[in-house]
């Protein structure tokens, strides 16, 4: 798919910006400040309809338009997805008018005509590194299941849905486990709770068990390019509630060991997450909180058999995490029939030559990559003659160079 | 400047109800301040009339006057006294009354079992529905609202009486997952009785 066009009003620094957005790669260039990294983050906006970069959406409402009654940030985009041209409009909404201080909605438009968030999902695919990624690997496992989530959600159809409905679920059931401890009472009362947990947990942990293998395959063959076969690359979906029972003589087996669950139907997955939230009951009830299920998962990446998170060096884990969104792109190709813009952002900071050149050369085959950068120089003379050039100044368009003649695009 | 005391108060009072914001209640509590015909006696009254003269079905938990003990319903000799419909609160009563399509008995729960908000089993008028089973009751008809609770609430029931001889179902899904009972239009919740299922015993 292709991202053909591009209008923010008030997102950020960019109070007024519209312009028609070229096919393949395009590099925005800037010196610090100037709004790149918030360009690519609108953008993904309209993929995951959040800002990733923000703690909260109203943080992206320019700083000016904020006081005002009604604050709104507008992103529209035209793109073509399948030879369809479509229309995405997404408006963050901050009504500072009631009494009870202001609140925050987000409208989506598509072609024009207002839809639900959960029904466009899944229209608009993009997959965005940034350089605080790094924290998936390193930081706490919140990140890496926020991570998985999203990059799901794009993919498949009821993964967003289940992921409600288990979280909604999951707080009635931890609000029960914590009164049945506190005032006693009928134990009884968990069942329907324990089965809508179990279904829409079933759910996502064959999703991630899939996605994880799927991601893996490609990211370790990536891996093995960008690193010119020094690395081996894993990555290793440890569910807290692991629906395949272990060898009887194994308390835990060690991280390298390859553990098949692909083949695990849904029924299966649900029948044996649901007896262990039963068998959990009385331990569950006196710790008053669900201690299984996907919101306890954990994803480890290795490198030769050694966890990132815990021992790899700065430019070890750079390259895995890019390994991880190259990978992304591949699937969500495979998945759904369609490239994904790539959203990159510093890419090459923290890169030896010979990773930029692989890096960059791995770009080729995707239709369309937004790339920022400081510095020009980083890119080799080739790249940039056949790249888009975007100069980025004070949230605005400040010049623009295409393609160069001879180039291949 | 602070409002006088009885304003503030009527205020607060109004502020405390379902629906009402802290914007509404100022308005209403002036509205009643200017008005110089019986409106605010009139509400007075109601209001005191309202708890005074009103109390809870002995058998059902229905409301109904307080110089009997037992609702009309559940003393009319026509009804059908081996059915019961179980429903969250007395307004679906007068819901399904409404659709004129059921003649059976009524047993108001007075809320669902909600976790977040800390009610248990305890807390409504289950051990009263349990008893009434004695009564040569056939068929209970669980009939709460489609939400999350409203379903825990009915299997749990469903659980509960699955021991018993007597055969129990749910309000089909006619009804919009989430929406209430009471605001359902009157063909929707006809429909939903009539095509009431039996509850799978778990
Ligand atoms: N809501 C907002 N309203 C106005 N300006 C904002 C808002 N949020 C962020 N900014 C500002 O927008 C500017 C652009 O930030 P951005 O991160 O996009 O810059 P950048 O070009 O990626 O810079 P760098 O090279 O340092 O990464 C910053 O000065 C930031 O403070
Ligand atoms: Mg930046
Ligand atoms: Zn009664």
């Amino acid at each position: 798919m292709n991202l053909t066009h591009l209008s923010l009003t008030n997102y950020r620094n960019f109070t007024r910006f519209d312009i028609d957005v070229p096919g393949g790669v395009l590099l925005l260039v800037g010196p610090n400040a100037q709004g790149k990294t918030s360009l690519l983050e609108a953008i993904y906006f309209l993929a995951i309809f959040t800002a990733f970069h923000a703690e909260h959406d109203r943080q992206v409402i320019h700083f000016g338009a904020s006081q005002e009654p009604l604050a709104v940030a507008r992103i529209v985009a035209e793109f073509e997805k399948a030879g369809r041209r479509h229309r995405l409009e997404v408006r963050i909404i901050q009504d500072n008018q009631g009494l009870n201080g202001s609140r925050l909605r987000k409208e989506v438009l598509l072609d024009g005509v207002p839809r639900k968030i959960q029904d466009v999902f899944r229209l608009f695919n993009a997959v965005l590194f940034l350089p605080q990624m790094l924290r998936i690997i390193e930081g706490s496992p919140e990140e890496r299941r926020r991570y998985l989530n999203l990059a799901l959600a794009q993919v498949h159809p009821d993964y967003a849905a289940n992921l409600s409905l288990y979280s909604q679920t999951l707080t009635r059931r931890n609000a029960l486990l914590k009164q049945l401890y506190e005032r006693s009472g009928d134990p009884a009362q968990l069942s329907y709770w324990d089965e809508q947990l179990a279904r829409a947990g079933a759910y996502l942990i064959q999703a991630r068990i899939q996605a994880v293998h799927e991601l893996e395959r490609h990211a370790a063959s990536i891996h093995l390019e960008l690193t010119r076969s020094k690395e081996v690359f894993r990555l290793v979906y440890q569910p807290a509630f692991d629906p395949l029972p272990r060898p009887d003589n194994q308390i835990s087996l060690p991280m390298e060991t390859p553990i098949d669950r692909s083949n695990l139907a849904y029924e299966m997955i649900f029948q044996r997450f649901l007896r262990a939230l039963e068998a959990n009951r009385a331990e569950e009830i006196a710790r008053g909180v669900t201690t299984i299920g996907p919101h306890r998962d954990e994803l480890r990446f290795l490198a030769n058999g050694v966890d990132l998170g815990s021992f790899g060096s700065r430019g070890q884990i750079r390259t895995a995490m890019l390994s991880m969104k190259l990978a992304e792109v591949a699937w969500m190709k495979a998945r759904t029939g369609h490239w994904p813009v790539l959203l990159l952002d510093e890419v090459l900071a923290e890169l030896d030559l010979e990773r930029r050149a692989d890096l960059l050369a791995r770009l080729e085959g995707v239709e369309q990559a937004l790339l920022t950068t400081t510095d020009l120089n980083l890119f080799s003379d080739d790249f940039v003659r056949q790249a888009s050039v975007w100069q980025i100044l004070h949230g605005r368009l400040e010049s623009s160079q295409e393609p160069q003649p001879g180039s291949i695009r | 400047m602070q409002l006088p005391e009885p304003v503030q108060k009527l205020i607060d009072a109004f502020s405390r109800l379902p629906g009402i914001g802290p914007k509404t209640a100022s308005r209403l509590a002036f509205y009643l301040l200017r008005t110089t015909d019986d409106t605010a006696p009139a509400l007075a009254e109601a209001l005191q009339a309202l708890k005074a003269n009103t109390s809870l079905c002995r058998v059902c938990f229905n409301i109904t006057l307080s110089d009997r003990e037992i609702c009309e319903i559940c003393d009319d000799p026509r009804r059908d006294r081996s059915v019961i419909c179980v429903v969250e609160e007395p307004l679906d009563v007068f819901a399904l009354e409404r659709t004129g399509g059921y003649s059976g008995l009524y047993h108001v729960l007075h809320g669902v079992l909600s976790p977040i908000e800390g009610i248990g089993v305890d807390d409504l008028r289950i051990q009263e529905l349990l008893d009434r089973l004695k009564e040569n009751v056939t068929e209970i008809i669980l009939a709460t609202n489609p939400s999350m609770e409203g379903d825990a609430t009915a299997m749990y029931l469903g659980r509960r009486l699955a021991g018993s001889k007597v055969r129990v179902t749910r309000l089909a899904r006619g009804l919009p997952v989430g929406g209430d009972l009471e605001y359902a239009d009157q063909n929707t919740l006809k429909r939903a009785l009539d095509g009431r299922q039996t509850l799978e015993r778990g």
